[in-house]
C-alpha cells in the first residue's frame, strides 16, 4: 500500500526500515522501482519468463542485503545492479561486440526514405541485440550517468561509453532499416 | 560514409567515434571546438550527428510504462510468500 506522501520518504530511509524488517516500507521500496527493474530486466535478458523472474530475484536480493545499502539519494541503481547479478548467473558469457565500428556508422549513415519518418524507436529498440537494449535502458531511459552504468553492468566508464555509442548507431541503422522495410 | 575525408583537420572516422561524446558533452572544450568545425563542413557528419540526436531524443521521451498488474499481482504474492519470518 502506498501513501500519498510516499514520495517524501526517501529510498535511503525505506531501505533502513527494510534492513530492520519492516514489510511495510518493502513494499513501498518494490512500488516505487518495480517497473524501472522489470524494464531493465525485459531489455537484458528478454527470453520467456526470465524478465519476470529477475523482477523477483532483484528484489528478494533486496530484502536480503539491504543493511549492507550504502548512502546515495537513489536506489535505481543498486536495485539494478542486482538485477544485472541474477541476470549474470544465468548469462555468465557475454559476447564481445566484434563489429567494425565503421560498419555501424555506414550503417547508420544510410540514407532514410520518406517512409521511414516516423519509424517507431521502440520498435527498433526491441529488435537489437541484448547488450545494446541494456545499455539504453540504462543511459538512455534511466538517464544514468555512465559511472551509474558502469556499477550496474560491471563494466568500466571507458567500456561503457563504447558500447552506448555503438548502441545507439545500431539503434538508428535499425530504424532506418524498419522504415525502409515499410 | 567516407572515413578518410579530412575537414578541419579531422577525418570523418574519428568524429564520428566521437559523435556520443559529443552529443552528451563529455568532450574537452578544445575537442568540442574541433568537431564542431568539421561538422560545419562535412554535411555528412552533421547529419549523422543530428540523427543520432534526434534518436536519442525519441528514446529519452518513450513513456515509462507501469508494470502489468497480472506481473505485479505475481511479484507481490512471491515476495510476501518468502518473507522472512519477524524479528523474535
Amino acid at each position: 500500500m502506498v501513501d500519498a506522501d510516499d514520495a517524501r520518504i526517501s529510498d535511503e530511509t525505506l531501505i533502513g526500515r527494510v534492513a530492520a524488517g519492516d514489510s511495510a516500507a518493502f513494499e513501498r521500496l518494490v512500488k516505487r522501482h518495480q517497473a524501472a527493474v522489470f524494464r531493465f530486466a525485459r531489455a537484458a535478458a528478454p527470453t520467456g519468463s526470465e524478465p519476470e523472474e529477475i523482477l523477483r530475484e532483484t528484489f528478494l536480493a533486496a530484502r536480503r542485503v539491504a543493511a549492507r545499502y550504502r548512502h546515495e539519494p537513489s536506489a535505481r541503481p543498486w536495485l539494478l545492479t542486482l538485477a544485472r547479478q541474477a541476470i549474470d548467473r544465468r548469462h555468465p558469457l557475454r559476447e564481445a561486440d566484434s563489429t567494425p565500428l565503421h560498419q555501424l556508422a555506414r550503417a547508420a549513415a544510410e540514407p532514410e526514405n520518406a517512409s521511414g519518418e516516423g519509424a517507431s524507436v521502440a520498435t527498433a529498440l526491441a529488435s537489437l541485440p541484448a547488450e545494446d537494449r541494456g545499455i539504453l535502458t540504462l543511459c538512455d531511459r534511466e538517464l544514468f550517468t555512465t559511472d551509474e552504468a558502469a556499477r550496474v553492468t560491471g563494466l568500466d566508464n571507458a567500456a561503457v561509453r563504447t558500447r552506448l555509442h555503438r548502441a545507439r548507431l545500431r539503434l538508428l541503422a535499425t530504424a532506418k532499416e524498419n522504415g525502409r522495410g515499410r | 560514409m567516407d572515413d578518410e575525408r579530412l575537414v578541419a583537420g579531422l577525418h570523418c572516422g574519428e568524429v564520428v567515434a566521437d559523435l556520443t561524446e559529443h552529443l552528451d558533452g563529455r568532450l574537452s572544450r578544445e575537442r568540442t571546438l574541433r568537431i564542431d568545425e568539421h561538422l560545419q563542413g562535412c554535411s555528412t557528419c552533421r547529419r549523422l550527428g543530428d540523427e543520432i540526436a534526434a534518436i536519442v531524443r525519441l528514446l529519452r521521451e518513450l513513456p515509462d510504462e507501469p508494470l502489468a498488474p497480472a506481473i505485479e499481482a505475481r511479484l507481490v504474492e512471491d515476495l510476501r510468500a518468502e518473507e522472512p519470518l519477524p524479528h523474535g
